[in-house]
């Protein structure tokens, strides 16, 4: 008898394609996203893409940014012309950090922390992974291409240091070691470091970890914006069932009118969600929502315009309620893993960065992010909303069509 | 003001197709709808009825053929704001009170803000559901439900009003309320076509009837005309047998001028001299081998003109 229920579960499950979908293939998929990720960020195999200018270009300067281009976690973005397009690609993102070989510095062959290092890391916070794995490459760089600059720093250090051997000069040397053991046991650094050589930017205002906060309001709030506006376009499916399609369909306004009402209440919907998790990211956590108002406004209208149109494209491509339960779960899950609403973008390997912009996650939180992390002006803001607008326009132009079939069938 | 049925015809049907893949669903329909009368449209199932009904309210496009509504074409949202429809199953939000569907139905059928209290407290009241108008729908009974039903296809008063089965499933009682709302709106004027799998009900309400099979109309009159023109001053007989009958045995009931239905135990014909023969004809279908539950002659009905028309017997 309890073989005959656990048959009848099993062929339950195999009649159910939607929930042989969701039990076997997502968690599938889902392992293979979160596998990705988790096994790049914990190898070796980082890229870094370097924004480099070269204000000096001196033969010291050209021979260690060479030597950087031959590492190999080290990708060089080409065409890079100054400081000022360095500071946006990192910004955008389109950079992890930039490298300055400045000329306002010391130079390469004799920077005694006098002035400013030579070098300037332009840093995103969220990203300091990336100028620390830059800090080593660089290094490396420095020591391969100019060993001699690497020596004489060392024997100049000696000449100061430790110059003639006589009795007077031994006892200074004698003081001086001691000085530098007891700077050693102090904590104190003595002598020459590298990191002399190096100075660091921060190119946002905020904190890294508030930049995070922004970050995931946008992933978050579209990824529930998602489900929110499918589970709520199901409703449509419900009124075909119990035949209200029918009577409204045969009324004059037709099904354009069901779609149309459904969209504008979705896109409220939306918004209200935006503004309560928005709201919590600003009272709790300090992320300058009052201050880009108008922007972070515009950007959450477009969003919530995308995620009503994409709600309602899944759910009217379904032919059954059973059906709508389960397709637009499955491909907003694979869609948020892929687009950053689950795990980070930065943390992602390149190519599934790549592939996150064929979904719609990437596109918000592209948008929230150029907003609250990289402070992008409205001006600059303006293409990624009416991108949104745009693609969530199509799609209800799309549900228009598949409603239709609905009513026809 | 009550107002008899008219001559005038309010809608007409020329040699309606439609195809779905290879399948003709109306294969060349024509039919003719007076202003202020009941026609029940009858047939079996996938004779095409809900098809037409969908072509009368603009909703399926005919291959060839034609559709008027007073001179205009259904697919006008104009025409259809002149036309009500209401779907077989209970079509309303049942989670929301009577009041709020009629009022959202009311605008979905292009009633303006200034007009929809008044009709719906109208709908209200010559329905009976003014006491109950705060409800939700849910809580209503099913004969109830189906007023609230036929109201929210009504709100706009339609010239024409499309009813796919509005009494299925429903007790007698309940019919016969929902009858009364019918009766009602054709003392309006209004124009009913409506369909139904009750041949009772049919007598009981239709002006006229039209009888659809193979997605065409076979016969389209008065009940009175109809009975005329198929059996004259025959009687109908009805045989039913005990066990489906074996090949011989169908035969011997041909040869006996007795007609198959699709139901296998049932056969039907008719007699001119009614009981006088009746005698003769129950020892032929004896002595041919059949065994027989029931046998019996009758007067011409909807029944029999169902049967006649379309060779099937009629769903309970």
């Amino acid at each position: 008898m309890t073989m005959a229920i656990f048959r009848a579960a099993l062929l339950q499950l195999l009649h159910d394609r939607g929930a042989l979908l969701l039990s076997l293939f997502v968690p599938a998929v889902f392992f293979l996203i979160f596998a990705e990720i988790f096994a790049t960020a914990a190898s070796d195999e980082v890229q870094v893409h370097v924004a480099v200018v070269d204000e000096v270009r001196s033969a010291d300067s050209t021979a260690l940014l060479a030597a950087l281009e031959r590492e190999a976690t080290v990708t060089i973005v080409p065409d890079v012309n100054d400081r000022q397009a360095a500071l946006d690609l990192v910004r955008r993102g389109t950079a992890d950090v930039a490298l300055i070989v400045r000329a306002d510095g010391e130079s390469l062959a004799d920077a005694a922390g006098l002035a400013a290092p030579p070098l300037l890391l332009l840093v995103d916070p969220s990203r300091n992974v990336a100028a620390t794995v830059l800090s080593g490459q660089l290094q490396r760089a420095y020591f391969a291409a100019l060993p001699d600059l690497a020596v004489g720093r060392v024997s100049e250090l000696i000449g100061t240091e430790f110059t003639e051997f006589s009795a007077e000069q031994q006892a200074e040397i004698d003081s001086g070691l001691a000085g530098l053991r007891e700077s050693a046991r102090s904590g104190e650094r003595g002598g020459w470091s590298f990191e002399e050589l190096l100075d660091h930017q921060n190119v946002v205002g905020q904190t890294a970890a508030l930049n995070h906060i922004a970050y995931y309001a946008g992933a978050v709030a579209f990824m529930f914006l998602l489900f929110a506006s499918a589970q709520n376009a199901v409703g449509i499916l419900d009124d075909q069932a119990a035949g209200i399609l029918d009577r409204i369909a045969a009324g004059p306004g037709g099904i354009i009118v069901v779609v149309n009402g459904r969209f504008m209440f979705l896109v409220l919907q939306g918004m209200v969600q935006g503004t309560v998790i928005f709201g919590v990211a600003w009272l709790l956590y300090g992320v300058d929502v009052p201050g880009n108002f108008g922007a972070w406004l515009l950007i959450s209208f477009c969003s919530a315009v995308l995620a009503a149109g994409l709600g309602l494209l899944l759910v009217t491509a379904c032919r059954t309620r059973a059906q709508a339960q389960i397709l637009p779960t499955v491909v907003i899950l694979i869609m948020s893993a892929i687009g950053g609403s689950m795990v980070p973008r930065f943390f992602m390997p390149e190519w599934l960065q790549t592939l996150g912009w064929i979904t719609p996650n990437t596109w918000a939180l592209e948008a929230y992010s150029g907003l609250f992390w990289r402070g992008e002006p409205l001006l600059a803001l303006l293409p990624r909303a009416a991108g949104l607008f745009g693609v969530g326009m199509l799609a209800l132009a799309i549900s228009y069509l598949l409603a239709r079939r609905l009513v026809e069938r | 003001m009550p107002a008899a049925p008219g001559t005038e015809a309010l809608v007409i049907v020329q040699s309606a197709v439609r195809r779905f893949g290879g399948r003709a669903a109306l294969a060349g329909a024509s039919l003719s709808v007076r202003r202020g009368e009941i026609l029940v449209l009858l047939g079996p199932n996938g004779a095409g009825k809900t098809t037409l009904l969908r072509a009368l309210c603009g909703r399926t496009r005919l291959d060839s053929g034609s559709i008027r509504m007073a001179g205009g074409d259904p697919a006008d949202r104009n025409v259809r704001r002149r036309i009500g429809f209401v779907p077989q199953s209970i079509a309303l939000w049942t989670q929301l009170s009577v009041r709020h569907n009629l009022e959202l139905f009311g605008r979905l059928a292009g009633i303006r803000r200034a007009q929809l209290a008044a009709a719906v407290a109208d709908t209200l009241d010559w329905t009976g559901l003014a006491t109950r108008a705060s409800e939700p729908v849910a809580a209503l009974s099913g004969g109830m439900q189906r007023r609230v039903n036929i109201a929210a296809g009504t709100l706009h008063r339609p010239e024409l009003l499309l009813l796919d089965e509005p009494t299925v499933g429903l007790d007698p009682v309940a019919r016969s309320e929902v009858h009364q709302v019918l009766d009602r709106l054709r003392k309006t004027g209004m124009s009913l076509i409506m369909t139904t799998h009750d041949l009772v009900e049919a007598e009981a309400l239709a002006d006229r009837v039209a009888l659809m099979s193979a997605g065409a109309i076979r016969a389209e009159d008065s009940l009175a005309q109809l009975i005329g023109r198929l059996f004259g001053n025959d009687q109908e007989v009805v045989l039913m047998l005990v066990a489906e009958p074996a090949p011989s045995i169908r035969d011997a009931l041909r040869a006996a001028r007795l007609s198959p239905t699709n139901e296998d135990k049932v056969w039907i014909g008719r007699l001119n001299s009614g009981l006088e023969q009746l005698p003769e004809l129950r020892s032929r279908l004896i002595d041919a081998g059949a065994d027989i539950a029931e046998l019996r002659i009758r007067q011409p009905g909807l029944h029999g003109v169902y049967i006649e028309l379309t060779g099937q017997v009629p769903q309970a």
